[in-house]
């Protein structure tokens, strides 16, 4: 394989890791959300809950992907000089890479936070047992949860978009920082 | 100029494909855990939603492309891979349209007059089927559309469709 075909295959899947991340994202936002409020609610939940899941594990296979990706795509630029040596603070593509390095961490922890905090509590079920105000607790931090995840979800798209913006301030340019 | 092109061209292509294999990835598999009278509500408004945010996206994508033309390029682009990109946002706006205006509207159609249910349900079922090969050939195309897009600009001519 030589170095023209890496290039095309990371810059290939670095552009799918993108879209699986922006374009779900979006699709997501702004085609299956408004859709919801046409089913009731009960059924909206489920559906929720079930596109939640799948969408998630394209989210994570995305943020795999992006370092992997970009990685290849940069040692096979040959701007490995970028990371190796002090270029990452005092060029402006160093401090741009490093920008998008710090959002994607920003991004994988968010994933995290959605994953492994808000999606359980979404997940459980209100049970009976405690009393009325037992269940109302529940629902209310269900509801809270429901709430926190939007807003991460929103805050999470902004972010991409920006780390998109880097990128090709890079791709085009010498970086923007 | 060319990172502000370069970015709106990237994002417009990562919001069209992303949409194509969220409908394919996403929602498909999810619809089987929705009643059918509430798919056919679900189809019927995510079909017009996504329908318009992917001719916005086309629209964009050809928008970008003329003013970066205008604007020098970016970078040198063979013959080849304009006119891949060219064929590729030719046949996703066609795509696009007959499913959005032809087969999807017939998905959804009523009673006519002088028709049996038996033969309303066959006729959506019909369009349904279509639907389902269409939405697939759109997301190879846009799959396909993307390599050529993505294609780097100092890795030779692109490839040529």
């Amino acid at each position: 394989m030589t170095a023209t075909w890496v290039q095309v295959l990371a810059s290939y899947l670095h552009l799918l890791a993108v879209a699986v991340y922006v374009g779900g994202s979006v699709a997501m936002e702004f085609v299956l959300g408004p859709a919801q409020r046409f089913v009731p609610p009960a059924q909206a939940q489920v559906l929720a809950q079930k596109s939640a899941d799948r969408f998630l594990v394209l989210v994570w296979s995305s943020l795999a992907l992006l370092p992997v990706s970009g990685m290849l795509l940069f040692f096979s630029l040959s701007d490995q000089h970028l990371v190796s040596s002090g270029d990452i603070v005092s060029t402006g593509s160093g401090r741009t890479l490093l920008a998008m390095m710090v959002l994607w961490a920003v991004l994988a922890v968010n994933g995290a936070v959605i994953t492994f905090v808000y999606r359980p509590r979404l997940a459980s079920k209100a049970s009976g047992r405690g009393g009325g105000a037992r269940v109302g607790e529940q629902l209310e931090a269900m509801q809270r949860a429901a709430s926190r995840v939007s807003w991460l979800t929103r805050a999470d798209l902004v972010i991409a978009l920006v780390v998109v913006l880097l990128g090709a301030s890079l791709a085009y340019g010498n970086g923007i920082l | 100029m060319r990172t502000a092109l370069g970015y709106a061209f990237t994002v417009e292509w990562a919001v069209y494909v992303g949409g194509a294999l969220f409908m394919e990835l996403v929602w498909r598999p999810v619809q089987r855990h929705v009643p059918p009278g509430q798919t056919g509500v679900l189809c019927h408004t995510m079909g017009r939603r996504y329908r318009w945010l992917a001719l916005a996206c086309l629209g964009a994508i050809a928008a970008t492309w003329a003013a970066w033309q205008e604007a020098g390029g970016p970078g040198a682009v063979s013959v080849a891979r304009w006119s891949g990109l060219a064929a590729a946002w030719l046949a996703l706006v066609a795509l696009v349209v007959v499913m959005g205006l032809l087969v999807h509207p017939r998905s959804h159609d009523r009673l006519r007059e002088g028709e049996d249910r038996a033969e309303l349900r066959r006729r959506r079922l019909r369009s349904i089927r279509v639907m389902d090969a269409l939405l697939r050939v759109e997301l190879a195309v846009a799959l396909v559309g993307a390599l050529v897009a993505a294609w780097p600009h100092g890795a030779g001519p692109g490839p040529s469709l």
